[in-house]
């Protein structure tokens, strides 16, 4: 072939492939049929979570005991202690909120089969049970489950769990209870954290700040849990060790499981902490706490499901 | 879940490109050579249902264990069994068995934990075939895989959470396509066997 033959050639193989190009790409858009195949398969995307659906209104007593905690020199048995930090954690399972009421270890309350005492006692009296059945008289409200730990424990968990985040509301120089710690959002250890829930000497609300920062404690446990169960979700079954191994209850395993599901799904912020309307007073010569009028409505409030 | 249609988008794209092809290739500026087609996601291989794999997971197990109890390595052992046979009848259920189905997920529900099973109705959709069900003939399927972190109990596992990946090929009237499930679960170990709790699930593309 000439060169002026082939310069033919391949002009007209361009002008043919430009026109076969064009009408394609111009043409309207085929529907799809069967003999399209093989088929594009395009999919829609689903997605779908869920936590287990337990009661409307789940009521759990927290509860942190003077005793069994060797590595603070407290001997004795953990359920045969004082109960010196007291909070009644009540979750709205529907709405996904709640409240942590916070007592005051000295509430001076009538406790079944003992008179009137101070409510840290009625542990020592008859163990978590008699505990549950004082706070149940006291505020009407059905307890579900008890939660029970010691110093030893509370260390050991956020140790554990490494650190737990806590709003600390005032600056604190508490040599009692070896707290030291500035005002603000803080990555409590476990000995910081039992100290935060301890000092109570310096602070200038005394038992009331005390009861406040240990409802404080469990929000930010609340928060640090689901902190860290949304970057793994394995941390689930950290936690419940950790819980398991430290912490006595009467929730069984699949509940203990069921609740801890549950709490990934109940935001932190929507956690009140309320600490329990009450005034110092005494009796029998000894310092106690009474509740004002103000408890009693709160836990009407709550009976009749106005307060989560 | 699955839609079979042409990609149109994708069919005028390759068309331009034939244009421009066919302009370096009368320019003499490529040394042209085989096309890869048009784009489009390939459908199996004639005869690839025949060579379908059976189902196969494989799992990865760590486990927790109290103090006192068996090492964490023999406790994973022990509960590696139990998991994939748990995980093989869910993916049994949900996608290969559920090929055709019109309803009825009697059998996969059953694999919930009670208080989460309604939950797990309402989105099937996300944790199955779903819906799509119907209009799948087959589910061949691919890979399998999950990695487990066991909760031991004082002698037997009591909870576990898994990541679990599940691709396959579904096929249809008008062809053959992927799905894809990728899910979190987590377990309780239960008197009739592992039974999911929660979970967290997403069918689809994989992201």
């Amino acid at each position: 072939m000439t060169r002026r033959g082939l310069t033919l050639a391949a002009t007209l193989a361009l002008v043919a492939a430009l026109a076969a190009g064009l009408v394609v790409a111009t043409s309207p858009p085929r529907p799809a049929t069967a003999q399209d195949a093989p088929a594009v398969t395009v999919q829609r995307a689903h997605a779908a979570s869920a936590t287990p659906t337990l009661k409307r209104r789940v009521v759990l007593l927290t509860i942190g005991s003077d005793s069994g905690a060797p590595r603070f020199g407290r001997g004795g048995s953990v359920e045969s202690g004082r109960a010196d930090a007291l909070q009644l954690v009540i979750i709205d399972t529907v709405k996904k909120r709640g409240s942590i009421l916070s007592f005051p270890r000295d509430s001076y309350v009538p406790i079944p089969g003992h008179g009137t005492n101070k409510i840290n006692a009625a542990m020592s009296f008859g163990g978590p049970r008699l505990l549950v059945t004082t706070f149940e008289q006291l505020t009407g409200l059905t307890i579900d489950y008890y939660a029970l730990t010691s110093f030893d424990g509370l260390t050991d968990i956020v140790n554990k769990v490494g650190k737990v985040q806590v709003n600390v509301d005032m600056n604190l120089r508490d040599s009692f209870a070896g707290a030291f710690l500035d005002k603000g959002r803080r990555n409590l250890t476990g000995g910081q954290a039992l100290a935060y829930a301890r000092a109570r000497k310096t602070l200038p609300g005394g038992d009331f700040d005390r009861s406040r920062h240990q409802g404080q404690l469990l929000v930010g446990g609340l928060a640090t849990y689901q902190r860290q169960v949304k970057e793994d979700p394995a941390k689930v079954m950290t936690w419940l060790g950790i819980i398991r191994d430290e912490v006595k209850t009467d929730l069984s395993f699949p509940e203990l499981l069921r609740l801890a599901l549950l709490a990934t799904d109940v935001p932190a912020s929507g956690i009140k902490n309320i600490a329990v309307p009450s005034v110092a007073g005494s009796a029998g010569g000894a310092s106690v706490v009474r509740l004002l009028p103000g408890a009693y409505s709160l836990f009407g409030r709550l009976r009749a499901g106005k307060l989560s | 879940m699955i839609v079979a249609a042409r990609n149109q988008s994708k069919f005028r794209v390759a068309a331009l490109a034939g244009v421009l092809a066919g302009v370096l290739l009368a320019a003499g500026c490529t040394s042209g050579g085989g096309s890869e087609g048009h784009g489009q996601a390939s459908g199996p291989p004639a005869g690839s249902a025949a060579r379908a794999q059976p189902l196969q997971v494989k799992l990865v197990t760590m486990a927790k264990v109290p103090p006192g109890g068996p090492s964490a390595r023999r406790a994973a052992e022990q509960a590696q069994p139990g998991l994939e046979r748990f995980l093989d009848r869910y993916l049994t259920a949900a996608f290969v068995d559920a090929a055709g189905r019109k309803g009825g997920w009697g059998g996969l529900l059953r694999l919930f934990d009670k208080p989460v099973r309604a939950s797990a109705r309402k989105q099937l959709d996300a944790l199955s075939l779903g819906a799509d069900a119907a209009k799948v003939s087959a589910v061949r399927p691919g890979r399998a895989s999950a990695r487990a972190v066991v909760l031991y109990g004082e002698k037997r596992p009591a909870a576990a959470t898994v990541r679990l990946a599940f691709d396959g090929t579904a096929d249809t009237a008008k062809g053959s396509g992927q799905v894809h499930l990728r899910s979190v679960l987590q377990l309780l170990a239960t008197g009739e066997g592992w039974r999911i709790a929660a979970f967290d699930s997403r069918t689809g593309p994989p992201k």
